[in-house]
């Protein structure tokens, strides 16, 4: 799988600090940011950085390969809900699949994504693990 | 204006290794041919439906190519990509484009060829359709499919059992359709212990991906052999956990559905999304919908499941089918009706089409 610096640079603010836009007019938090509200299409919206705390409401683990990948399967894909209150689907990490239970609090992690090996180039991004108490 | 489909044909579902992208429409093109009286000469347009072309296949500009090979080099063409709306797109756009006078008799061609790498690569590109940190993250549409499976299963505490059954039925209408590209019948356990996709989610629960090219021939004029393009509604509004399907919600304030007149036929990308529609739609009771199938003619071909999901052609297909039963030549289940619903979308219900057929 190709790593492309332009683009992980681009999208540092998705992938290493959850930038998401909120709607000064309906509240909506849409996330990744968005110049205009993906719910009531208002253009006035402000950044915000999410605090990258939540809740787990469900998950599933996965078998499924995607090209560059393969290394991380099974993986457990989570529905988090942020306490900012919107829901986003992520990698949870870290994580004893026995003891893995919806309502758990969760939090964002810095964890490698990909490789790309012919080119020597890393993607990381915010993963999630079950919090610390 | 009114728009008829005068035409139709396509391909069994299958994965053809001998055959490339252009050889699937060739192939479509010579049934329609054997089937229709093709005039090309009063064709003005030409429309492809591809969603996955440039990664799977290699190819831009695919559209022109395609009237060259079946012998239409210099019929303006254009391609729509919607991901596995794309047939719906096409047959939209086909639609506006006679409706508006700018052409009279439209081709809109549906293909999609997804077997010419492993598995790993196709789910590679259909994550292109998810949101830039799902998509960067790993994620794939199966695993949002099962999250959406899971909360459907928590709010109606329903089982597994409880999805087999569509996969059931569609298997069992397949079997009488020779396009189809699962033509086997199974059973419960067969479903039940299929393998694990992204738990809850198992191979059964999947539209069966392959290749496929499906032709509709578009006019303004009538013959014997028109189904009346009756209405088109479009929406578009992204599903979410709680789970819903508003796109679909949206759809059915805009159709006109009456249950014991019609036939029905859905993008059933998976049981869940399945089930999704049929309670959206207001066919069923939110939650009850894969107990409720009956004797409904639902997805008589098989659908997305059994009859196989031919990706960005899936809606070419649905609506070749429904001419097909409309004109009382569809070689598998018939439904005798007249009137057909065909309810198409992307793979999570994002963008929605209702077509309404009519003899």
């Amino acid at each position: 799988m190709k790593v492309s610096p332009p683009q992980v640079w681009r999208n540092k603010k998705i992938m290493y600090k959850l930038t998401a836009s909120k709607c000064e007019v309906c509240g909506y938090i849409s996330f990744p940011y968005s110049h205009y509200c993906t719910r009531c299409g208002s253009k006035n919206v402000k950044k915000v950085e999410l605090s990258g705390k939540g809740t787990l409401l469900s998950f599933t683990v996965s078998y499924q390969a995607r090209d560059g990948y393969e290394k991380g399967l099974p993986n457990i894909i989570g529905l988090i809900k942020l306490d900012e209150g919107i829901e986003i689907v992520a990698p949870i990490v870290d994580a004893d699949l026995e003891k893995l239970k919806e309502g758990m609090k969760v939090e964002a992690t810095l964890r490698r994504v990909y490789t790309d090996s012919y080119n020597g180039l890393i993607q990381y991004g915010l993963k999630f693990r079950v919090a610390e108490e | 204006m009114e728009v008829f489909v005068n035409a139709s044909s396509m391909i069994p579902i299958d994965r053809y290794y001998e055959y490339d992208i252009y050889d699937l429409v060739v192939e479509a093109y010579k049934n329609l041919e054997g089937e229709f009286d093709i005039d090309t000469k009063n064709i003005n347009l030409i429309v492809v439906a591809n969603a996955y072309s440039q990664r799977m296949n290699n190819i831009s500009l695919i559209a022109p190519k395609i009237a060259e090979r079946i012998g239409m080099p210099n019929i303006p063409t254009l391609r729509v990509e919607n991901a596995d709306a794309s047939g719906a797109s096409a047959l939209f756009t086909a639609v506006s484009m006679i409706k508006s006078g700018i052409a009279k008799s439209v081709l809109v061609i549906g293909v999609e060829k997804q077997s010419d790498y492993p598995s790993k690569y196709l789910n590679e590109a259909l994550s292109s359709t998810l949101n830039e940190y799902e998509y960067y993250n790993g994620v794939t549409p199966h695993s949002l499919a099962a999250l959406l499976m899971r909360q459907y299963m928590k709010k109606y505490n329903v089982d597994k059992e409880y999805f087999a059954n569509w996969a059931i039925k569609m298997h069992q209408n397949a079997t009488e359709n020779p396009f189809a590209y699962l033509k086997f019948s199974v059973d419960l356990n067969t479903v039940i212990n299929s393998q694990i996709i992204s738990d809850p989610l198992r191979l059964f629960d999947i539209g069966a991906r392959a290749d496929g090219a499906s032709i509709l021939l578009l006019s303004n004029k009538k013959d014997d052999n028109s189904a009346k393009i009756e209405k088109i509604a479009v929406t578009q509004a992204k599903y979410d956990f709680s789970p819903s399907l508003p796109s679909i919600r949206l759809l059915r304030n805009q159709l006109e559905i009456k249950r014991d007149s019609v036939a029905l036929d859905i993008h059933d990308s998976y049981s869940i999304i399945a089930a999704m529609m049929l309670e959206e739609l207001g066919i069923f009771e939110a939650g009850k919908s894969l107990y409720s199938l009956g004797d409904l003619p639902i997805n008589l071909s098989g659908g997305l499941k059994a009859r196989g999901y031919p990706g960005g052609a899936s809606a070419i297909y649905q609506v070749a089918e429904a001419h097909m039963q409309i004109l009382g030549k569809f070689k598998g289940k018939k439904a005798n009706v007249d009137n057909y619903l065909v309810v198409s979308s992307d793979d999570l219900g994002m963008i929605s089409y209702g077509f309404k057929l009519s003899r």
